[in-house]
C-alpha cells in the first residue's frame, strides 16, 4: 500500500468515531497492540524531541525500504506514533522524503493534531523524514 | 447570596462549550480567565485613548499617561505599599526575577556570596539566580521541603549566614499550594543575615491579601495574567530605599534623565526601571483587574479559596489510585498536584479535556522537585474565584472515568 492509500485507510477508520474521546480510545487500543518495542532501545538518541511525553522512533532498513519501530511512555502518544510509523514503514526513503501529505490536515484528532508547529505529531513526522533524508544523502 | 454565586457570568469564556461539555477551567495556576471589565477597559483604551505614555503633549497621551500612572496608586493601596513609586511595571514574574537577580548581584554581591532558594521553586526563581551565580561566582543553597510539603524552616536557619545576600522564596507553591509563613521567614532572615528577602508572589497575590509593610519583606514580584489581568504585565514591589540604590538592567526609552554621547543619567524610581515603551494598555487592563478584585474584597477572595481548598481536600484526597501532592498544613492554596501510578499525566489531561476539564499536565516548571519525588509529570488543578464546588465535582468524576479508561 502506498503512503496515500494508508492515510486514506486511517482517515476512514478515524471518521467512524464521533468524538475525541472515542478517537483517543482507538489510539489507546493501537498503543496496546504495539508491544514489540525492546525496552533496551529506549535510548536518548532515538527520542523524538518536542513531545510532552517520551517518544522513541527507531528506523530499520530492510530490502531498500525503511521500517519504524516506535514507543512512548504515554498511551495516546504511543497510539499516535504507532499509527504514523505504520504509515511511513515499508516505504522507500525517496518516497518518504518526497511525500507531501500533511497529516495535521488529513486527520481530525482533536488537540493532539493541532496545526501548531511545536507539537508532538509534527516532531514525529520531522524525525521520520530526517531519517529518510539521511539514507538518501 | 455570596458574591461568588453569580460570578461566572462576568467571564465570557466560561460560556464555552468544549467537546460537548461546558468548560470547567481549573488551570488558573497557569493563567486566569478575564472578566468583561478588563477586556472592555483594554478595548476602550485602544478605541478612544491610545497614545504613547510620557511622550506627547496632547490630550490622548495625557489621558493614557494618567490612566497608566493611576495603576501604581491602585497597587500601592492593594499591597499597602508606602508609596506608589515602589511599584515597578515589568513583563511578568519571570522578567521581574531576572531583573532583580541581575541588578542585586551587580550591586550587592561578590565572589563567594550565597543565595538561598527552596527546593520547590518555579524555574523562574531558579534559573536567573543560576545565571548570575555563574557570572559572579556565587553559590546557591536550597531549603528543604518536608514530606508534608511544608518548608523546613530549621533548614533555612542553618543555611543563613553572613555570606547570604539574597533569600528568594515562593509565596504560594504552584504545585502543592504550600503557603510558607512569610513573616517567620522574614524574621529568620533578618535575625541571621543581612540578606534581602524576595517573595515570588505569582500564585500568592491573586489568591490572598498581601500587606508588604506587615510582612516586612524587601521585594515582592508577581504577574498580572494570573490575577484576572492581561499577559505581558507584572509588578516588582520593592522598598523605596532599595530601589533607589539599585541600577537599571535595561537602558533606553523613558528611563533617562539626561543622555550624552559618553554617558547617561537615570530618571528617578520607578521610571529608571521601565525602559522603552511600557505595556501601558496591559497595565491599564491590570488596573481594571485590581478594581474587580478590590470590589470583591481580598479577604472574601481568600475565604472563597479556603472553602474550595477544604472541599478539594474532602473529595480529591481519597480517589482510588490517585496520589496527591498538596500541602498538609491547615492553610494552603487551592492547588492540587496529582499523579496516577502507571498512567501518564499527558494521557490524563487529554482525557480530561474530552470532558471539557482544563488542567495542566507536565512538570509545571518545577522539574527539580518532581525529580526529587521520583515522578516525571503530574496534572495540576488550580481553582480561582470563578470556580465552585460543582467544578471540583465535575473534575473528580471526569478524573475517575479517565483513569478507568487509561488503566
Amino acid at each position: 500500500m502506498s503512503i496515500r492509500e494508508k492515510v486514506d485507510e486511517y482517515k476512514k477508520i478515524l471518521d467512524i468515531f464521533p468524538n475525541d474521546q472515542e478517537k483517543y480510545q482507538y489510539l489507546i487500543e493501537k498503543a496496546k497492540e504495539n508491544d514489540s518495542f525492546p525496552s533496551e532501545l529506549r535510548l536518548d538518541n532515538f527520542k523524538v524531541i518536542g513531545c510532552q511525553s517520551q517518544v522513541w522512533l527507531v528506523p530499520e532498513e530492510k530490502d531498500e525500504k525503511l521500517f519504524f519501530n516506535s514507543d512512548s511512555d504515554a498511551l495516546i502518544a504511543k497510539g499516535l506514533v504507532t499509527l504514523i510509523a505504520s504509515i511511513y514503514s515499508d516505504e522507500k526513503a525517496e518516497d518518504i522524503v518526497s511525500n507531501e501529505i500533511d497529516l495535521m490536515e488529513e486527520f481530525e484528532l482533536g488537540v493532539i493534531l493541532s496545526p501548531a508547529r511545536r507539537n508532538g505529531a509534527y516532531s514525529m513526522l520531522k524525525t521520520i523524514k530526517e531519517y529518510a533524508k539521511k539514507l538518501i544523502t | 447570596m455570596s458574591k461568588f454565586s453569580n460570578i461566572k457570568k462576568d467571564f465570557p469564556i466560561l460560556e464555552r462549550d468544549i467537546n460537548g461539555n461546558k468548560l470547567t477551567y481549573l488551570d488558573s495556576g497557569a493563567t486566569s480567565q478575564k472578566p468583561n471589565s478588563v477586556i472592555d477597559k483594554m478595548t476602550e483604551i485602544y478605541k478612544f485613548n491610545n497614545a504613547n505614555v510620557h511622550r506627547g503633549t496632547y490630550v490622548l497621551s495625557a489621558e493614557t499617561t494618567q490612566e497608566y500612572e493611576n495603576v501604581r496608586y491602585k497597587f500601592q493601596s492593594f499591597l499597602n505599599a508606602t508609596e506608589s513609586d515602589e511599584i515597578i511595571f515589568t513583563k511578568g514574574t519571570t522578567e521581574a526575577l531576572n531583573f532583580l537577580a541581575n541588578s542585586i548581584a551587580n550591586k550587592f554581591m561578590s565572589e563567594g556570596d550565597e543565595i538561598i532558594l527552596s527546593e520547590i521553586e518555579h524555574h523562574a526563581n531558579i534559573i536567573p539566580w543560576q545565571m548570575v551565580a555563574e557570572k559572579y561566582k556565587l553559590s546557591i543553597k536550597y531549603v528543604k521541603v518536608n514530606e508534608d510539603f511544608s518548608l523546613d524552616l530549621d533548614d533555612l536557619s542553618s543555611k543563613l549566614s553572613s555570606k547570604t545576600k539574597v533569600v528568594s522564596i515562593v509565596g504560594e507553591s504552584n504545585l502543592s499550594g504550600m503557603l510558607p509563613d512569610i513573616k517567620e521567614i522574614n524574621n529568620l532572615v533578618k535575625a541571621n543575615s543581612d540578606a534581602l528577602l524576595i517573595i515570588d508572589g505569582a500564585q500568592l497575590v491573586p489568591h490572598r491579601k498581601v500587606d508588604v509593610q506587615d510582612l516586612g519583606i524587601d521585594f515582592l514580584v508577581f504577574s498580572g495574567h494570573k490575577m484576572l489581568g492581561p499577559t505581558g504585565i507584572g509588578i516588582v514591589w520593592g522598598k523605596k530605599e532599595l530601589l533607589n540604590s539599585l541600577d537599571p538592567v535595561y537602558g533606553g526609552g523613558d528611563m533617562i534623565e539626561e543622555v550624552h554621547y559618553d554617558k547617561a543619567t537615570w530618571a528617578p524610581v520607578p521610571h529608571k526601571f521601565e525602559a522603552g515603551t511600557p505595556p501601558y494598555v496591559e497595565a491599564i487592563g491590570l488596573g481594571a483587574a485590581v478594581d474587580y478584585l478590590q470590589e470583591l474584597g481580598m479577604s472574601e477572595v481568600e475565604k472563597h479559596s479556603d472553602e474550595l481548598r477544604e472541599y478539594g481536600r474532602k473529595v480529591l484526597l481519597d480517589i482510588d489510585g490517585v496520589n496527591v501532592i498538596h500541602s498538609q498544613e491547615t492553610i494552603a492554596g487551592c492547588t492540587f498536584g496529582m499523579y496516577v501510578d502507571g498512567v501518564h499525566a499527558a494521557d490524563l489531561s487529554l482525557m480530561l479535556d474530552t470532558h471539557g476539564v482544563a488542567v495542566r499536565a507536565g512538570h509545571h516548571c518545577v522539574q527539580p522537585f518532581h525529580r526529587k519525588l521520583g515522578i516525571d509529570a503530574t496534572i495540576r488543578s488550580t481553582a480561582y474565584i470563578y470556580n465552585d464546588k460543582k467544578d471540583i465535582d465535575t473534575f473528580k468524576s471526569a478524573l475517575i472515568s479517565s483513569v478507568e479508561m487509561l488503566r
